[in-house]
């Protein structure tokens, strides 16, 4: 998960209503490629639960999963939960409950209860922003499954490359970007966005394939 | 042959599940894994995830077939309605 992203999670307290969720989530999940599920019966029924247990436990956790009591589990099934199961979502083109479905998604109705995560190996597409999200010339973090991402805008073109420098694992996405070049911030290794290539021996990092469509900007991973 | 379902009482598919199978008459056992407390419900979560490899709900067992989500085709085709 991005930092931004993390910053703009938000905690809810009991009475609040369905519409004050949907009007934080709704924002919230479009600039991670998501929108309500069209089936609006549908929407509110998961919503109607998750302010039961919003009174019932403090927070809004997802009506379709366990909480297991370890707290760090359970801060992923907070909803929206979508970036920390991307991969996942991306490949069934819906969150676990159905509440969310990938923007062009026409209709939800179709992906309503069957949940078949998806096997090793399969390709998917995994909308990490939207387009206006990111200036030009800037790096920034997303993570997609388990991978951390640097993910680089050059004019009108997006690239993405693994996060992590090969030096001593800074962190690629907090350097400054020049050209095509990103050079880490801890000792100014310059890797290319276009290949993950840098002129050390046997330090290239890994690239993903970029995918832009409607607005959005996709990672492409195989699922692990 | 035995049909099990783990639910959970908040879950909208768990529901959906459960009306379905009541429905067409079908005799089932269900554990509503979020009511359960204590080592009783963390047994009850250790033996979803065996069975389905996660954590997502519903989770029916039919017979030796494991079915995961409200998956009416599957189900139907599993107990043959
Ligand atoms: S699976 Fe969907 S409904 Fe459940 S917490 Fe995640 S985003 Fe929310
Ligand atoms: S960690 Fe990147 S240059 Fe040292």
């Amino acid at each position: 998960m991005s930092d931004e992203t993390r910053a703009i999670r938000r905690r809810f307290v009991p009475g609040t209503t369905a519409d004050d969720l949907k009007a934080y989530m709704a924002p919230f999940v479009a600039t991670l490629g998501y929108k309500f599920n069209t089936e609006q019966d549908f929407v509110d029924e998961v919503l109607a639960s998750e302010l039961e247990i919003l009174e019932a436990t403090g927070d809004v956790y997802c009506p379709c999963r366990v909480r297991t009591g370890d707290p760090k589990e359970d801060f992923k099934i907070i909803c929206p939960c979508i970036p920390f199961h991307n991969e996942q979502f991306a490949a069934m083109r819906k969150c676990w409950c159905g509440l969310f479905i990938l923007e062009d998604v026409e209709d939800g109705a179709e992906l309503l209860g069957v949940i078949d995560e998806p096997e090793p190996g399969a390709a998917v597409d995994v909308p990490v922003c939207r387009i206006d999200d990111l200036p030009r010339g800037q790096v920034r973090h997303v993570k997609v499954g388990k991978s951390d991402i640097a993910l680089a805008r050059v004019g009108d073109e997006f690239f993405a490359l693994s996060n992590v420098c090969l030096h001593a694992f800074g962190p690629l996405s907090e350097g400054v970007l020049e050209g095509y070049e990103v050079m880490c911030p801890w000792h100014g290794w310059r890797y290319d966005v276009r290949t993950g290539g840098t002129d050390h021996p046997n330090a290239d990092v890994k690239t993903y394939p970029v995918v832009v469509r409607d607005g959005l900007v996709f990672v492409s991973v195989t699922v692990r | 042959m035995t049909v099990k379902v783990y639910a959970l009482s908040t879950c909208p598919y768990c529901r959906m599940t459960r009306k379905y199978l009541d429905e067409n008459n079908v005799q089932y056992d269900v554990t509503e894994v979020d009511l359960l407390e204590g080592d009783e419900k963390a047994a009850a979560i250790d033996e979803v995830r065996t069975v389905s490899g996660g954590t997502s709900f519903p989770v029916v067992i039919v017979g030796d077939e494991v079915v995961v989500g409200f998956n009416k085709k599957r189900i139907m085709e599993l107990l043959g309605l």
